[in-house]
């Protein structure tokens, strides 16, 4: 990618770099609760692409994922409540390192099992390891959940009394997610995934080592959604092992990734800007007097963009995109 | 502390419960086997049929074991609409489509369970509910052992249809090879439709023989299709005799999690032997199956 001033007089270059500055400045103006829904958001697109990794260019459906965030999230309030270890140490450094062993493991288990099985064995992995969380009661506070300890403003410890510095955070992840998953995708084990996908007898008879390049794609999708994981407990202050290893976490990021478009850098993107924002209004007009409405909006659209758009949002909203940015002065060379 | 009395009363307790197992994961490799399709809205069948039975019990005073003969019809016809009107649509799209296509069902059917029936528990109160059968210190309740009864008898009819009858031989002969079965005068949509009726039809059963034990509300589902999953996999997806043998196996690995591990944890042991299973056996213990 080349990065020019003449790059930013063209609507391609303008357009991605005002709407980066207008999320810049966003938390200035933005309400909390807004500001919420936007932490959400990015926050929610960093996880899926992380997903997308494995699930979208490998085509390796992980319904385990949630093991992972599970490990990010434990590691930095477990070792934060009991050895004072900063959650930069405790959650990214020995949950994702945890995150990656565990990938080590699922991967030796599952890799060689094809589509259901593997998918269904994922699964079994992420239920194994909430049940294991639920019942170490005496360490973990079982079901009950845990609470992270108080410290104030810390960026040693990642709190923060205003929600602002949560956003930009969230934010550097997404960006980093993207980037990740772009970078991925340009090299030559992105091509070896998207050969597995497409098929793995093939990619293996024209010499992919299939089960090291889906390995390093599950330990990378592990090591990042361990590090969301870490986030999310430092953001909402709470986890229980219900939540951050339950299966309908696992299903969400999936979710977010199919609905935006698998194996794309921007569908996890696109995805949860759509669904997540869709989700908390709807929760929050209709959530207090009709419960569970926003989860049939949620299944609903999955419905729908599965049968009628499967290959996602993203060809769409790359469209109608492109035709925006036809309507934008440009200055030609 | 461990004698062999509670030993033998969690190993029976355990085949109780794996019966039961063993009939939900039949509906699910009968939809996987013919259609292709892991169904993930399964335990959503289930939870319908235990509200259909509960409404019939509670405004018509219908007992839980009748019912079975209303929420299977029932359960048929859902199951054959959401086929006809969703699922035949992505027949020819990859996995994960037809994947999250069910999963995009379950949640819309577990949350308008949630938003008609509340998430209150409710159960069906029957005249044998209290009853309990004492065999050498070994204690099962009435209940219980109806169920388990009401499972084998009706694995054993529902094996007898897919090996001995047209239908079933029909159901099979499309399952394992959908051309030659259209040469030989089968249509393999009809085939489809019944297939998905039939293994929703299975689970609006079970909902009521277990409905005098159990307590139905919107997530009663998510617990029962995890585990059916593990059964079915486990017995090798598409293996009739793989799924009704694991049932009873994860019925008793379940039940002894409990009694060595934890209340709450009880299902570690089970997905353990399935994680095992498929290291040494990647296509389950008794080999996949196309019924």
């Amino acid at each position: 990618m080349q990065i020019s001033v003449k790059s930013f007089t063209h609507p391609k270059g303008y357009v991605p770099l005002t709407f980066l500055i207008f999320l810049l400045i966003l938390p200035l103006f933005l309400p909390t609760y807004f500001l919420h829904i936007a932490i959400t958001m990015l926050f929610f697109a960093f996880v899926s692409e992380a997903w997308n990794i494995i699930g979208g260019y490998a085509g390796q459906l992980s319904l385990g994922n949630a093991a992972f965030f599970g490990l990010g999230a434990y590691g930095a309030v477990l070792l934060t409540h009991y050895y004072n270890i900063p959650p930069w140490i405790g959650g990214i450094v020995i949950g994702g390192a945890a995150a990656v062993v565990l990938s080590l493991i699922t991967g030796l288990v599952c890799f060689r099992l094809r589509s259901h099985y593997f998918a269904i064995s994922t699964l079994a992995i992420g239920e194994v390891m909430r049940l294991v969380f639920l019942n170490q009661r005496q360490i973990t506070f079982g079901a009950e959940g845990i609470t992270i300890p108080y410290k104030g403003n810390s960026i040693l410890y990642l709190q923060f009394l205003s929600k602002a510095p949560y956003y930009y955070i969230a934010l550097a992840l997404m960006l980093l997610g993207m980037y990740i998953t772009w970078k991925i995708g340009k090299s030559r084990l992105g091509h070896y995934l998207v050969a597995i996908n497409q098929n793995q007898d093939a990619a293996e008879v024209v010499g992919v080592n299939s089960a090291r390049a889906k390995q390093i794609a599950l330990s990378v999708s592990a090591f990042l959604t361990a590090v969301g994981g870490t986030f999310y407990a430092q953001y909402i202050y709470f986890i229980d092992p219900d939540f951050v290893f339950g299966l309908g976490l696992s299903i969400e990021f999936a979710l977010i990734a199919i609905v935006g478009g698998v194996g794309t850098v921007m569908g996890p993107v696109i995805g949860s800007f759509l669904l997540r924002p869709a989700m908390e209004s709807t929760n929050a007009l209709l959530g207090a007097t009709y419960m569970g409405v926003h989860l049939i909006v949620y299944g609903g659209l999955l419905i729908a963009v599965v049968m009628f758009k499967p290959e996602g949002l993203v060809g769409w909203v790359g469209g109608l995109y492109e035709r925006f940015l036809e309507l934008l002065p440009r200055k030609e060379n | 502390m461990l004698d062999a009395t509670v030993l033998t009363q969690a190993i029976v307790s355990g085949i109780l419960m794996g019966a039961i197992y063993s009939l939900v994961s039949l509906g699910l490799v009968i939809i996987f086997g013919v259609v292709r399709i892991v169904n993930f809205a399964h335990g959503e069948f289930l939870m319908i049929g235990m509200y259909a039975t509960y409404f019939l019990w509670a405004r018509a005073g219908i007992d839980p074991l009748i019912a079975v003969f209303i929420t299977a019809p029932l359960l048929f016809l859902i199951g054959a609409g959401i086929y006809k009107s969703l699922l035949r649509r992505v027949a020819a799209a990859p996995d994960f489509s037809k994947i999250f296509l069910t999963v995009g069902i379950s949640l819309v059917l577990q949350n308008i369970a949630l938003l008609i029936f509340t998430a209150n528990y409710w159960s069906v109160k029957t005249s044998y509910e209290r009853m309990v059968l004492s065999l050498w210190g070994i204690s099962i309740s009435y209940p219980r052992l109806i169920g388990f009864l009401g499972a084998v008898i009706l694995s054993f009819l529902i094996s007898l249809l897919l090996l001995k009858t047209d239908l079933g031989k029909a159901m099979r002969a499309v399952a394992q090879n959908r051309e030659v079965a259209m040469l030989m005068g089968i249509n393999p949509d009809r085939v489809y439709v019944i297939a998905v009726g039939l293994g929703a039809a299975v689970a609006g059963m079970t909902g009521a023989i277990i409905m005098p034990y159990f307590y139905v509300f919107p997530l009663v589902g998510v617990n029962f299709v995890v585990t059916c999953f593990a059964v079915a996999i486990t017995g090798g997806l598409g293996n009739i005799k793989g799924t009704l043998l694991c049932g009873p196996i994860f019925g008793i690995a379940e039940s002894l999690g409990v009694l060595f591990i934890g209340a709450d944890s009880g299902m570690i042991v089970a997905f353990l032997i399935l994680i095992l299973v498929l290291i040494f056996r990647p296509s389950g213990l008794l080999g996949e199956g196309r019924l």
